[in-house]
């Protein structure tokens, strides 16, 4: 039952995924003045949505650890702790491609969002590797703890972005200033991706429910970054004058999505090993 | 008769002591052993003044002026992380942390305790820090100093605070001391930027730090109260 309901949603987020790429690269309108490299804006957003709910889940489950103490509850946050740095690292990644060419800088050192961002990536980082390094028994407590800590930090520094100026572009959905159909492409790019990441962090909270009863709490590391950093280092030299803007286009996809199956591929063969432990355990 | 027996036993028996009382007892036990061993102060001094001798040779000294805020507050947070994880490796040792969970007295005041303890520390360290800064650096501050005070008071309370709480749970870790800077240093990042911004402001004269102060403030409510809801739990975290 579990695993039928897990293949169809599996398929649809496929089906939907294929869908709002096409309609992304090849039906959305070209934008005006920044021409196809706009177009990483529907991988860029969607991802950052993902990030943050997952976020958002990880507070709600370590608030529900520290009251309740379920294990499932611990299970989840670490899953969706781990999801959301997976989908950080993506923004993280294509947000300074878009900006190489947009801004002529990879990053913005005083721009306050882009710090928010790379605060939440790094807050969360460090709940992994508490995670990884408390000893045994203690890891969910402390782990909630921290969680709750790192959640506090988010609306202080909203409101810190309120005095610092910024450069990212202000949230356009739902204003006249967006093309009706980027909108729409938009939104279809962002349920794909909101089913997406539930089904990594349905299939991670699974793993990470098998690794409790067999009690070998491995070692979880979100291998963002590496990938998408291996598949787009041509770019990091050239001008952005004189690069066409496809190039940032295709780097940025190919980033984002090797991201996603290197963090696909991690998550499988860790479930090799786990399936290998539990075996020898014979469970 | 019986009943009223194992009554009594399960209970738990009132502490005849305030919270401030525990608390302040905490403070001078720690005061107290600091100031017989001077271990965690002498390192914590040392450092802080290798870091100012380093940086003086890294900048030079007209082009050091912008960053200095910056300097300064690098110099106290290495240095406060030093004093932090010493503060809680010495309780470990000596097993005054499992006394603790057994005795009736809140967590909370030898948390309060451990706090305004540290805040003392590095306060004092920062009174010496200073005087070098002002020798190396040639450095004068061209707004109120009454407003320097008062943001090195608030992002001291801030570091230490969250330093305090952070040290007790990367001392339950694997890697002890390599723990706490990985976690303090990401969750302070809203506080070390506005202590950096504000000193700057104060000292080069250029905008009010008000709003920096406000900030601060808000910071340290916000992550206090925290503090004092988790601490227990992080206490007794097996």
């Amino acid at each position: 039952m579990k695993n039928k309901l897990f293949l169809a949603f599996a398929a649809l987020a496929c089906l939907l995924l294929a869908f709002g790429t096409y309609e992304a690269l090849v039906v959305a309108p070209t934008e005006e003045t920044m021409g196809d490299v706009q177009r990483i804006f529907y991988v860029h957003v969607p991802a950052a949505t993902v990030g943050f709910t997952m976020f958002f889940v990880n507070f709600i489950a370590s608030l529900l650890y520290l009251w309740k103490r379920s294990a499932r509850a611990d299970a989840l946050a670490a899953a969706s702790a781990e999801v959301g740095v997976v989908f950080c690292s993506v923004v993280l990644i294509t947000g300074p491609i878009w900006a190489r060419y947009a801004w002529g800088v990879w990053w913005s050192a005083w721009d306050m969002r882009l710090n928010t961002t790379l605060m939440l990536w790094l807050l969360y980082v460090s709940y992994l590797i508490l995670r990884r390094s408390s000893t045994a028994g203690s890891t969910s407590m402390l782990a909630s703890a921290l969680a709750v800590f790192a959640f506090l930090d988010v609306p202080i520094v909203y409101m810190a972005n309120r005095w610092f100026r910024t450069h990212h572009p202000a949230p356009m959905i739902g204003t006249p200033n967006l093309d009706p159909r980027m909108q729409n492409i938009l939104f279809i790019n962002m349920i794909a991706f909101l089913i997406f990441g539930s089904l990594i962090a349905w299939f991670r909270y699974e793993m990470e429910r098998t690794a409790q009863t067999i009690d070998a709490a491995h070692i979880q590391r979100a291998a963002g970054g590496a990938v998408g950093m291996m598949a787009v280092p041509a770019m990091f030299l050239a001008a952005p004058t004189h690069v066409n803007p496809h190039a940032y286009l295709w780097g940025g996809y190919l980033a984002a999505w090797g991201i996603y199956l290197g963090y696909l591929l991690f998550l499988m063969a860790k479930l090799g090993r786990l399936k290998k432990e539990a075996a020898e355990l014979g469970r | 008769m019986k009943a009223d027996a194992i009554k009594a036993a399960t209970e738990t028996p009132a502490v005849n002591m305030s919270f401030t009382r525990l608390a302040w007892i905490n403070v001078a036990k720690d005061l107290r052993l600091e100031w017989r061993s001077r271990d965690v102060f002498n390192s914590m001094m040392f450092f802080a003044l290798v870091v100012v001798v380093v940086f003086s040779f890294a900048f030079e000294r007209d082009e050091s002026k912008p960053v200095m805020g910056g300097l300064i507050w690098v110099a106290f947070l290495f240095s406060t992380t030093m004093a932090l994880n010493q503060s809680w490796a010495r309780e470990l040792r000596n097993g005054v942390l499992d006394a603790y969970r057994v005795s009736p007295a809140p967590a909370e005041a030898l948390f309060l305790g451990k706090v305004v303890g540290n805040f003392i520390l590095v306060s004092l360290l920062e009174c010496l820090m200073a005087p070098l800064f002002v020798v190396f650096y040639n450095l004068t501050s061209v707004g109120p100093l009454w407003q320097l005070i008062l943001v090195a008071l608030l992002g001291t309370w801030a570091l230490v605070v969250n330093g305090t709480f952070f040290a007790a749970m990367s001392i339950r870790t694997r890697n002890r001391e390599l723990m706490l800077p990985l976690l303090l240093l990401p969750i302070s990042i809203p506080a070390v930027l506005s202590m950096v911004t504000g000193t700057s402001q104060v000292l080069s004269g250029e905008g009010s730090p008000i709003v920096q102060l406000k900030f601060l403030a808000g910071f340290c409510v916000i992550f206090t109260t925290a503090c004092f809801l988790l601490f227990e739990t992080v206490l007794n975290a097996e």
